[in-house]
């Protein structure tokens, strides 16, 4: 059984997601919103992504590989949009678009690694796992301020994109091997 | 093994960014401005909301024998903002409109209001500011307590324009300022770097929001006078001017472009005052920015960018209010290791080719990597005490990237004294919300009205309440 393309692409998310997540609340705050909104704007992420969840859950046995896919489209659309943004309004609906992205790529995640690995010989591949998407985040979450600092957090939006993209691709080509329907 | 390399180089970023980011000016729990020079400890940051609060604090500092110093968005780079173990009052939350009058084109806005603030505010009634910065980013407290100039020729310093503002004196009385209320600190006040109370609220004169068409043109720095004398000052329509001299190892201080915004009737404004939100071609500006930062090819490289981007810029319409806040995005710059820096220089318009000749040589010998200068003109306004347009001037705005290391700051300090030197020969002034690296001399000798300025100062503030490193760095023993 092959998870090595599971770990590879989740990493891939990970760092792309690691980048911008701190600097993605100074960004928003720049927008001059209050914390009250910040908190709105994350609600509506965890509704959106509490719904997705509900929907999806009956296609994730058959479709888990292609969710994770269009979880990194979604949140590489997303990305790119940022820089863009010129309300509070579109903050919204990229949350909830992100919220959506984010129950696909968790509750397909956490399948397809069942579905990847054996009861009662789990816990190795657990433990790669976290591990490599850990210092992915920690490579990240660094190369992220450095980034910002040299150039802009608008720079830092594309490179996260990009990143996502190539997860996407990542996941993409490995299509017939290791989802639950190809076992 | 590939995990022990991963984690290794975890740790060793980690380390590496720990120890590259260990000076002073970035520690969190010390405060800086702009400049990031000298940081210090202070007592505690306040953040201003009401009248009543602020007098509290300055009830409060007078008991406990405390400093106050006065922050508004904090670009000042000489420590103006902040003193050690004093308290900073941070204005910026203070920034309400009070009372806006369209008839009588006046506005009443709270100090800690920025100029983007009094934009969009006055903006859907025709109305626009008067004289402010380049840029709309800055605090009207700020603003007037530096006297502000920029891209306006035609109105003069930010002190023509101030009608009356409300001062907190160090008693913690409020008093009412203008030309004909408690006239004598008007002159004191704007200019005066925060050292004579903490301005609550100001009174401006506003203008009429125009369009104006861009007129570009080109010339070297030799022809630059007599083309401004003709075709700028002139020409009445033109209302704004800035220019710019190459600092390209190519053409070093020789090749200069100006853009002027005539005035546009036969145009309405209508369709063209929708105020800017975003700043476009950043991302691109501060990349060629940086390798400009770095190297003379990309200084050429640049200087080649900004005449062709500036070549389009000929006969586009832009409202005057859009004209007023310019991009500023750009030129943010983080390193640990050196900072940009700005400098101000104010030259007699008919000095103007025999500053820059000198200042060359200056360049030339002392080796400071200059990135930019731009040109705006004042006219001679001698209102404010510490006045620097005591002649009709071209101010040239000159950003230095120095190191800051303590020798390279030492090389900067005397370098930029050689350059102030120049400055005085040519009968020139300097700006002063910039870092100190001019002598106590060389301050005197071109603000010849600071002795009396400190002495009123003394007066009205005798326990020196309200302090900062200006007057720490030219103040102290400038009274007699
Ligand atoms: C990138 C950049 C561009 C600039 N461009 C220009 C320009 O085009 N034209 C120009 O004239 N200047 C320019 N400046 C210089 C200058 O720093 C600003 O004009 C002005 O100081 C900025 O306002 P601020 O709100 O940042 O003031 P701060 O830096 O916060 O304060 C400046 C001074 O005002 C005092 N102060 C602030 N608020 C109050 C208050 N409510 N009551 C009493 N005192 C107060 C402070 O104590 C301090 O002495 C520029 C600076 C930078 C860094």
């Amino acid at each position: 059984m092959n998870i090595r393309w599971l770990i590879r692409s989740q990493t891939m998310v990970t760092l792309a997601a690691g980048m911008i997540y701190p600097y993605y609340l100074l960004f928003l705050k720049n927008l001059g919103n209050s914390f009250t909104k910040y908190g709105l704007a994350f609600a509506v992420f965890t509704i959106s992504s509490a719904i997705a969840s509900q929907w999806l859950a009956r296609s994730v046995d058959r479709h888990g590989k292609r969710m994770l896919v269009a979880s990194s489209i979604g949140m590489m659309a997303a990305m790119a949009a940022f820089p863009w943004v010129m309300s509070y309004t579109v903050v919204l609906l990229l949350q909830l678009l992100m919220g959506v992205c984010c129950a696909m790529q968790k509750i397909s995640e956490r399948t397809l690694l069942a579905d990847l690995t054996e009861r009662g010989n789990r816990g190795k591949t657990m433990g790669e796992y976290q591990f490599w998407t850990s210092v992915a985040s920690g490579l990240a979450v660094v190369f992220g301020g450095y980034l910002i600092d040299l150039l802009t957090i608008d720079a830092l939006f594309y490179v996260s994109a990009a990143i996502y993209g190539a997860s996407a691709w990542a996941t993409w080509r490995n299509n017939g091997r290791g989802s639950a329907s190809a076992e | 093994m590939k995990k022990t390399f991963a984690l290794a180089l975890l740790a060793a970023l980690c380390l590496h960014t720990y120890a590259r980011f260990q000076s002073p000016d970035q520690d969190p729990y010390l405060i800086t401005d702009y400049s990031r020079l000298h940081p210090v400890k202070v007592s505690r940051v306040v953040a201003g909301k009401e009248e009543e609060q602020l007098r509290n604090l300055v009830r409060e500092a007078r008991d406990k024998g405390l400093t106050i110093s006065i922050a508004g968005q904090r670009h000042s780079q000489g420590g103006h903002t902040y003193y050690k173990d004093g308290v900073v009052l941070d204005m910026t939350a203070f920034n309400h409109v009070l009372d806006f009058d369209p008839v009588r084109r006046t506005i009443r806005v709270q100090a800690g209001a920025t100029w983007g603030d009094v934009q969009d505010y006055i903006n859907p009634h025709g109305l626009s500011v008067k004289t402010m910065q380049s840029q709309n980013i800055f605090s009207i407290g700020g603003s007037l307590s530096v006297n502000a100039h920029g891209r306006d020729i035609r109105n003069g310093s930010l002190i023509a324009s101030v009608e009356s503002f409300r001062l907190m004196n160090a008693q913690g009385e409020t008093i009412q300022v203008s030309r004909t209320e408690n006239a004598a600190l008007f002159p004191l006040v704007i200019g005066g770097y925060g050292l004579f109370g903490i301005i609550v609220d100001v009174t401006l004169r506003l203008t009429d929001d125009e369009l104006y068409r861009t007129r570009t043109d080109t010339m070297d720095v030799y022809a630059y006078h007599s083309y401004f004398e003709r075709e700028v000052l002139g020409n009445p329509d033109v209302r704004m001017h800035l220019a710019r001299i190459s600092v390209a190892p190519d053409r070093f201080l020789t090749d200069m472009y100006a853009i002027n915004y005539v005035r546009e009737d036969s145009v309405p404004l209508q369709a063209h005052n929708r105020l800017r939100e975003r700043e476009s071609g950043v991302l691109p500006a501060k990349i060629m920015f940086g390798i400009s930062r770095k190297s003379d090819w990309g200084k050429d490289a640049l200087w080649t960018m900004q005449k062709a981007l500036f070549e389009r810029e000929k006969g586009q319409l832009i409202s005057r209010n859009n004209a007023m806040r310019s991009e500023s995005a750009f030129m943010d710059y983080q390193s640990a290791t050196d900072h940009d820096l700005l400098q101000e220089y104010f030259i007699p318009v008919d000095r103007f080719a025999g500053f820059i000749d000198d200042f060359r040589s200056v360049l030339a010998r002392e080796r400071l990597n200059l990135l930019n200068i731009t040109v705006r003109y004042v006219n001679r306004d001698e209102e404010a005490a510490l006045s620097y347009a005591t002649d009709d001037m071209f101010a040239l705005v000159c950003l230095f990237n120095v190191p800051l290391s303590e020798e390279g700051q030492a090389h900067t300090k005397q370098a930029i004294q050689s350059v102030i030197d120049r400055v005085l020969a040519h009968k020139g002034t300097y700006y002063l919300p910039y870092a100190a690296y001019p002598s106590a001399a060389q301050f005197h000798a071109a603000y010849p009205g600071a002795a009396a300025f400190f002495r009123a100062k003394e007066q009205a503030d005798p326990a020196a309440r309200f302090v900062n490193y200006f007057y720490e760095d030219y103040g102290k023993d400038a009274r007699r």
